[in-house]
């Protein structure tokens, strides 16, 4: 029944995820859940998006993504709308690693009627995924002065999403701080890391005079709801560009998905540790988190 | 986070069952809202979502039938960019329907039950203190910003224009 199982502990994550949530229970039958959904996209739909100019020349897109998976979340927090609980929370989830595979196909197509685009911009989309190493110089000397030990290393070697987690778990074990802390990066960007993005990059996108193709590439950070949650704002600015930010995206998922996982084995982490070993005696405060919370 | 990585079942015909279900409920719903927000026609919305589901089924099968350890994005994806090669017979009419289909409307759909499935993790989130905020902020800021100045650079280096 179980097939090579070391081997699928560390990648397959979404597959496994999916298969208890899918195989085991009859999830269409939740009709409470998927009538809700729709009730939440209709709403979303009919609103529309939004503008909000912060200052002169700075504007902020809200989409209508945002406003069906923030009144989702409320769903399940308001105590009074019963038919949404953790049963219905554990299927959403479960059904959602499978709607990724929409996402991936609709960015796939358009990457294919684009396919002339690779060939011309393929160093650009090949190192640009060197750039998420970014986060290692930026994140974690702020980690060490705001007190973490090597929970840091866990917590700023990449996006933290499900791959990088099986990575981290398996090179250091499931209770390592290191592990701890890429835990604590996992359930943070669960919950921020959707709207944050959304927001970060209409600021971006208005502030920063950066080529169109350049935010494209860079929605593909390793996570499909944060690409997704990236990718609204980038359109609503260039709208007449849509089908070729669209094939970026999907071209940036596809080596997200398969050479950022050895960048992060190879480069990202053996990184963290020397940067960290260089840093730690220089800033790193004297252990003040051993219980790792604050 | 134990559940996360546990034993893995084979396919049944069952399973596929339950997926052909649920992806049937999704592009429901997502012609819907694609039809209220995009005003794009029903008939080819529906049809545009069929060929994505059978796509994303048959990338999902082949995850966990074929004996090679590849994630089934990796899969989706090349089968999409493969249909809709410009040089494919089967390009014309994929492009066509599938850009029925605008790519907010799969968005905000799949981000509502984003949305639902992170209520689980609320608690533990709310336990979490400023700093793991920061942190978290500052790793995806830094991540996505460092990508795009690293690809502007490249490209404006390349000599590519809008």
């Amino acid at each position: 029944m179980t097939n090579n199982n070391d081997k699928t502990r560390v990648t397959h994550t979404y597959r496994n995820k999916t298969d208890k949530r899918i195989l085991k229970k009859n999830p269409w039958k939740d009709y409470g859940l998927h009538i809700t959904v729709l009730v939440l996209v209709i709403i979303a739909m009919v609103i529309g998006p939004m503008e909000i100019t912060l200052t002169k020349g700075v504007t902020v897109s809200i989409m209508p993504l945002l406003y069906t998976m923030v009144l989702g979340l409320a769903c399940y927090l308001i105590k009074q709308i019963k038919w949404i609980g953790k049963k219905q929370s554990k299927v959403a989830e479960g059904a959602m690693m499978l709607f990724i595979g929409i996402l991936i196909a609709k960015l796939a197509v358009s990457s294919g009627q684009s396919i002339h685009l690779i060939f011309e911009m393929g160093p650009a989309l090949l190192l640009q995924e060197l750039g998420h190493l970014a986060t290692i110089f930026i994140a974690l000397p702020v980690a060490l002065i705001l007190g973490f030990k090597r929970e840091a290393i866990g917590m700023t070697n990449s996006i933290g999403r499900e791959p990088e987690v099986a990575i981290v778990v398996d090179k250091y074990g499931f209770n390592s701080p290191e592990s701890r802390g890429i835990f604590v990066l996992f359930i943070v960007g669960t919950i921020i890391g959707t709207v944050f993005i959304s927001f970060f990059t209409s600021i971006c996108v208005s502030l920063l005079p950066l080529h169109p193709y350049a935010f494209a590439m860079a929605s593909g950070v390793g996570s499909a709801s944060m690409n997704a949650a990236s990718l609204g704002p980038t359109i609503a600015a260039f709208p007449a560009l849509e089908t070729s930010i669209e094939a970026f995206a999907g071209f940036s998922n596809l080596l997200s998905f398969s050479i950022s996982l050895y960048i992060v084995i190879f480069v990202a982490i053996p990184l963290t540790e020397k940067l960290y070993g260089f840093l730690e005696p220089k800033i790193g405060r004297k252990a003040i988190v051993n219980d790792g919370g604050s | 986070m134990v559940e996360l990585i546990d034993g893995s079942e084979n396919v049944s015909v069952h399973g596929i069952f339950n997926w052909i279900l649920l992806l049937t409920i999704f592009s429901v719903i997502v012609v819907i809202g694609n039809y209220i927000g995009y005003k794009h026609p029903i008939a080819d919305s529906l049809i545009g979502m069929a060929i994505l589901s059978l796509i994303t089924l048959v990338g999902v099968w082949m995850e966990r039938e074929l004996p090679l350890n590849i994630s089934s994005i990796i899969y989706i994806s090349v089968i999409g960019i493969a249909l809709a090669f410009p040089s494919m017979p089967t390009s014309d009419a994929i492009i066509h329907y599938v850009s029925q289909i605008e790519l907010l409307s799969i968005v905000t759909v799949f981000l509502a039950y984003v949305g639902i499935g992170m209520g689980k993790s609320w608690g533990e989130f709310k336990a979490m203190g400023p700093r793991a905020i920061i942190i978290t902020v500052l790793v995806i800021a830094s991540t996505y910003l460092g990508s795009a100045v690293v690809a502007h650079v490249i490209l404006t280096l390349t000599g590519v224009s809008v």
